[in-house]
């Protein structure tokens, strides 16, 4: 598994098998997703009325970037009111899906996207965004342009966990989505720095990567996010800035959805790839030390000579 | 670089190999300070006639060996090159899971002697029941295949780095 996926397994594989006609049982099902979301589906009222709910963290910033819009888009006549202590919920009536398969598989893989939709909404602002300024700025020449064409659109900021952010911002040429990401330990910083330093090189080394978002990082916030609140400045190497800068090419309509998806899941994947380097290392040092352990074990001598006997099976015994 | 390390290694090793057979030229050598009591002498300095010249083997200035030899005991430091960040704490992991092993490796001591990455503590006792030479060979191989490792590992993470940058890169396009 190279790729992490963008819908929650967990949610998909329970809804294909609710899905598929099997009798009705009661659900009550916690499930948690990255970046602390959390999902509950459960059977309130009849066995066959699933009620899905999601939280996450950021939720109301994400209503501010038009996260209901989109979330109706994709669930319109599903959505009921939040049940307690979540911030979204879908209600699905086994007993009136929709009849081809087709639609019901599409149905399923709607909801699993549930969180993807929900984060996707500040990403799909910014592109409109885009598309309008780069419009407009068509219009001009690179002097004449008024200022705010120039600049580009607001700094969106979804803190969508503790301590780490998302910044989006779209200018007439490209939406630049930064994530700011902290990490804990000594360890995960210098493999972090490594892996990002692979992500900044990949573009210039590779032919075929030519037309990839542009990647950058630094440790202290970038120029884009000056005057962005409650940026922290600690100059310790623990927060590191990833910079993507998507170009017009990236933001087509056509190449939207998929990017979308695909830059959302960038802390997950690149934090997942980090553990798992530690976790190759540490086997690999277990299986060094057996190694070593071995080596040392020949400085052993054998055991002394086993006690020999005669072909008729008498021993020999020294006298004492 | 390659090539001026393999051949500055074979030395450094034949020298630290010969030198560390040297010292380790130890006998049984009960406590002079407590009765019935019987220490490693370079551990417990009780005495400076006990010790022997410490002796230091650099290979370079970031790589040595440092042997102190004493009547009963002697107590190898081996300090493992580390030419950048990630070196350094792929060294100070592997050390650290090493010392967490000391029981099992009998002459590993469990905390390196200030300056140095990984020390061993070789005893009469230890010599008595193991074969010299053979506890000779272990430190000259552990010596080889460290760099080896930290090297191998560094390699595999540039590698596995370079993998999932270009793979997470691709599906823009």
């Amino acid at each position: 598994m190279l790729l992490l996926d963008y819908h929650n397994v967990l949610i998909h594989s329970l809804l294909t098998e609710r899905f598929s006609g099997s009798t009705p049982v009661s659900i009550d099902q916690i499930v948690s997703d990255f970046d602390g979301v959390t999902f509950h589906l459960s059977t309130p009222e009849s066995k066959t009325k699933i009620l899905i709910s999601i939280q996450v963290k950021c939720f109301r910033e994400l209503v501010q970037y038009g996260a209901q819009q989109v979330l109706e888009r994709e669930y319109g006549p599903y959505i009921v009111d939040p049940e307690p202590g979540y911030d979204f919920s879908v209600l699905i009536d086994l007993e009136n899906l929709p009849a081809e398969q087709e639609a019901k598989d599409d149905l399923i893989t709607r909801l699993a996207l549930m969180k993807r939709n929900a984060m996707a909404a500040p990403f799909e602002r910014a592109f409109d965004e885009f598309a309008k300024l780069s419009e407009e700025a068509s219009r001009y020449t690179t002097e004449s342009a008024p200022q705010g064409v120039k600049e580009g659109g607001e700094v969106m900021a979804i803190h969508y966990r503790e301590e780490e952010a998302i910044y989006i911002k779209a200018s007439h040429d490209r939406v630049t989505v930064i994530f700011s990401t902290v990490f804990r330990e000594e360890t995960d910083r210098i493999f972090g720095k490594v892996f990002l330093q692979e992500f900044v090189d990949a573009r210039r080394r590779v032919l075929t990567l030519q037309n990839a978002p542009q990647v950058l990082f630094r440790n202290d916030p970038p120029l884009e996010l000056a005057g962005v609140p409650g940026l922290q400045n600690v100059n310790d190497g623990t927060l590191s800035y990833v910079t993507f800068v998507l170009f017009p090419r990236h933001l087509t309509p056509h190449r939207r959805y998929e990017n979308i998806s695909h830059i959302q899941i960038f802390r997950d994947y690149f934090h997942y790839h980090i553990k798992a380097s530690k976790a190759y290392i540490h086997t690999r040092m277990r299986k060094r030390t057996a190694d070593f352990l071995q080596v040392l074990n020949r400085a052993r001598p054998e055991n002394e000579e086993r006690e020999r006997k005669t072909a008729s099976g008498r021993t020999f015994r020294v006298q004492g | 670089m390659g090539d001026d390390c393999s051949t500055s290694l074979r030395p450094y090793l034949q020298c630290v190999r010969s030198s560390l057979s040297a010292a380790l030229a130890i006998s049984n050598f009960a406590s002079q300070t407590s009765e019935r009591h019987n220490v490693p002498e370079i551990e417990a300095a009780s005495s400076p006639e006990l010790l022997l010249n410490p002796l230091v083997i650099s290979r370079n200035s970031d790589e040595r060996t440092f042997i102190e030899p004493s009547v009963n005991s002697v107590r190898v430091s081996l300090k493992v090159k580390q030419a950048d960040e990630i070196e350094h704490i792929l060294v100070h992991k592997f050390a650290r899971f090493l010392t967490q092993r000391a029981d099992a490796f009998l002459i590993l001591r469990r905390k390196p002697v200030e300056g140095y990455d990984i020390s061993f503590l070789i005893t009469n006792f230890h010599t008595e029941a193991m074969l010299k030479h053979k506890i000779v060979d272990f430190v000259i191989e552990f010596m080889e295949e460290v760099d080896k490792e930290i090297s191998e590992m560094k390699l595999f993470l540039n590698a596995r780095a370079r993998f999932v940058a270009e793979s997470f890169l691709t599906p823009f396009d």
